[in-house]
């Protein structure tokens, strides 16, 4: 940031009547105050709850113990349950890459009219309800010949209710994408609007052809932007309860979900405590760790 | 920029994002479609056409209700973000604050931290203290997650603020609140309008915080629409789900009206 003649002559030098740093402190303050009551402390007692022992009654006291935890690895039930979160988090967002990199590329790079259309579009479900979209896509995928695609398919003559995907695993993959794609277009198409013109004009000049031109400048320059897509993708998707609930059913049962039967079902709050300390510890590793990992290579070269 | 993308290879990425925004919009337009279905089923094909469902919809007292509650909660949600968020963002930008990287990163780390667990987190200590009423409740959730799209937006309107203009006023003799008012704030309204939009429409999708806050009493709209949708199976789902998608398209044209759809989302 340049220092501004506003900033060395101006309102500090005609009003000395708070220190500069404690006014910004004010202005913070409430914001800070209300994020530290409603968010940090409440996330660190639930923290808290997830080595803390639950009697028959319902209370949650001490002794410390790291039961749920325990509970967590060593049964097969919850390994399952896991690794089928980790394997839909990354399908969705291995899919959601493939599919918006283009998308990415016609905001960026397309004629201004197909740009705007393909921003409009892919904004516009950002702010349709997840419920509504995951909705649309209980529609889509029904197993029987009500289902779109089925009806689709069975016209075009592949028999009735030829596919079942609905309740499935790739149901979940299906939707997810669907409702992650912006969050993966947006940091992408920011990242290759930023990439300077010149360095892809000079390689076709020097007689690069344009795909090599892509692979050895663009890609490369768009990594930021992907790292970024792919890491929010990955954490919300592993993090998700709606859509696991409506399309994934009893074979698609995801971190989210258990932890939405643990509270509501089995009135587990240690248990339920430890998911969520487990989908936390997920979204910080794959946003912070890997964001910081990634800014150090760059900076490496 | 418009000559990037020509040729063989040019096509072919038109080509694949055309193939994408066809999967993009299906399963909405299925929704739309079937909400004018004759059809006793939300069931495709549709057939025929009706309004029929939108009129039984609006007439509906629990639709009314859920749909108020949306509006006011994200409307006193959008509202508090902004008296929150507006000054923070600003010291951010401003004034030297010791840690403001940090702060940064804490005002928006309810982006990166799932919903669902910030909502759980925030149910159980509501519950710790007593807190019993949900409207309360829902509105502290809601303003915690819209609190950060403000803080975004706004720290990205601060940072295209021009600041020679902010010099030239304060050389010609106006005072600090002056140059703020009449040089800093028309800058960026535009985009704080866009930060507020955004955020109102965030509140009023927001499922996985109502979920765990909201009660049989102060039931947002996502969450009447979620328990409708196993209860009922009628194409009124479709109409109510038709009017949300409505709203969305309404927030994407305000958006692209007001500062542009790209600066909007910092593309």
């Amino acid at each position: 940031m340049t220092t501004s003649a506003l900033e060395t002559t101006g309102i500090a030098s005609r009003r000395p009547m708070l220190p500069r740093s404690l006014v910004g402190l004010l202005l913070l303050g409430p914001a800070l105050a209300f994020l530290m009551t409603f968010l940090v402390l409440p996330s660190l007692i639930l923290l808290g709850y997830s080595v803390l022992t639950q009697s028959q009654a319902g209370d949650i006291s001490l002794p410390l113990t790291f039961g749920s935890y325990e509970r967590l690895v060593t049964s097969a039930a919850y390994r399952r349950v896991a690794m089928t979160t980790l394997r839909v988090a990354f399908f969705t967002s291995v899919v959601a890459l493939l599919l918006a990199y283009p998308l990415a590329m016609v905001i960026a790079y397309g004629r201004p009219l197909a740009s705007r259309i393909t921003m409009m579009l892919v904004v516009a479900p950002l702010v349709v309800s997840v419920i509504v979209r995951t909705y649309g896509w209980q529609l889509v995928l029904g197993n029987n010949n009500t289902g779109v695609l089925n009806w689709l398919l069975s016209a075009l003559g592949a028999g009735p209710a030829s596919v079942r995907l609905l309740y499935t695993e790739w149901a979940i993959v299906i939707a997810s994408v669907h409702v992650f794609l912006p969050l993966m277009v947006l940091p992408l198409a920011a990242s290759l609007a930023r990439i300077n013109s010149s360095l892809n004009e000079a390689a076709r000049m020097l007689g690069a052809p344009a795909w090599r031109a892509f692979l050895r400048i663009t890609l490369p320059l768009s990594i930021p932007g992907l790292i970024a897509g792919l890491t929010i993708v990955f954490s919300l998707t592993a993090a998700s309860y709606v859509t696991p609930q409506m399309v994934g059913g009893n074979r698609g049962l995801m971190l989210g979900v258990l932890l939405e039967q643990q509270i509501n079902t089995s009135f587990d709050w240690p248990m339920a405590a430890a998911l969520a300390a487990v989908l936390v510890a997920i979204a910080l590793i794959a946003n912070v760790g890997v964001g910081w990992l990634a800014e150090r290579h760059f900076r490496g070269r | 920029m418009a000559g990037r993308l020509s040729g063989g290879g040019g096509a072919a990425v038109y080509t694949m994002a055309a193939a994408t925004l066809v999967f993009v919009a299906a399963p909405l337009a299925v929704v739309v479609a079937l909400s004018f279905s004759e059809g006793a089923l939300a069931t495709f094909p549709p057939v025929g056409f009706t309004t029929a469902w939108y009129e039984a919809v609006i007439a509906n007292e629990e639709f009314q209700n859920a749909f108020m509650v949306s509006v006011l909660l994200a409307l006193a949600a959008t509202a508090t973000s902004f008296a929150l968020g507006v000054p923070a963002a600003y010291a951010l930008d401003r004034w030297p604050v010791p840690g403001a990287r940090m702060i940064e990163a804490a005002l928006l780390s309810p982006f990166i931290l799932p919903i669902l667990i910030t909502g759980l987190a925030l149910l159980q200590f509501l519950a710790a203290m007593k807190m019993r009423d949900a409207a309360v409740n829902l509105f502290i959730g809601h303003v915690l997650v819209t609190l950060p799209y403000l803080v975004r937006t706004v720290t990205a309107s601060l940072k295209q603020v021009d600041r020679s203009l902010e010099e030239a006023a304060t050389t010609l003799g106006a005072a600090p609140w002056q140059v703020f008012w009449r040089v800093t704030v028309p800058q960026i309204v535009p985009g704080i309008a866009a930060g507020c939009l955004f955020a109102f429409m965030v509140s009023f999708d927001d499922f996985p915080i109502s979920f765990w806050l909201g009660d049989a009493e102060t039931m947002p709209l996502p969450i009447f629409l979620h328990s409708s949708m196993s209860k009922v199976f009628d194409p009124s789902i479709t109409a109510m789900s038709s009017l949300m998608i409505l709203t969305g398209i309404l927030a994407v044209i305000g958006l692209e009206k007001l500062v542009g759809l790209r600066r909007a989302m910092s593309v």
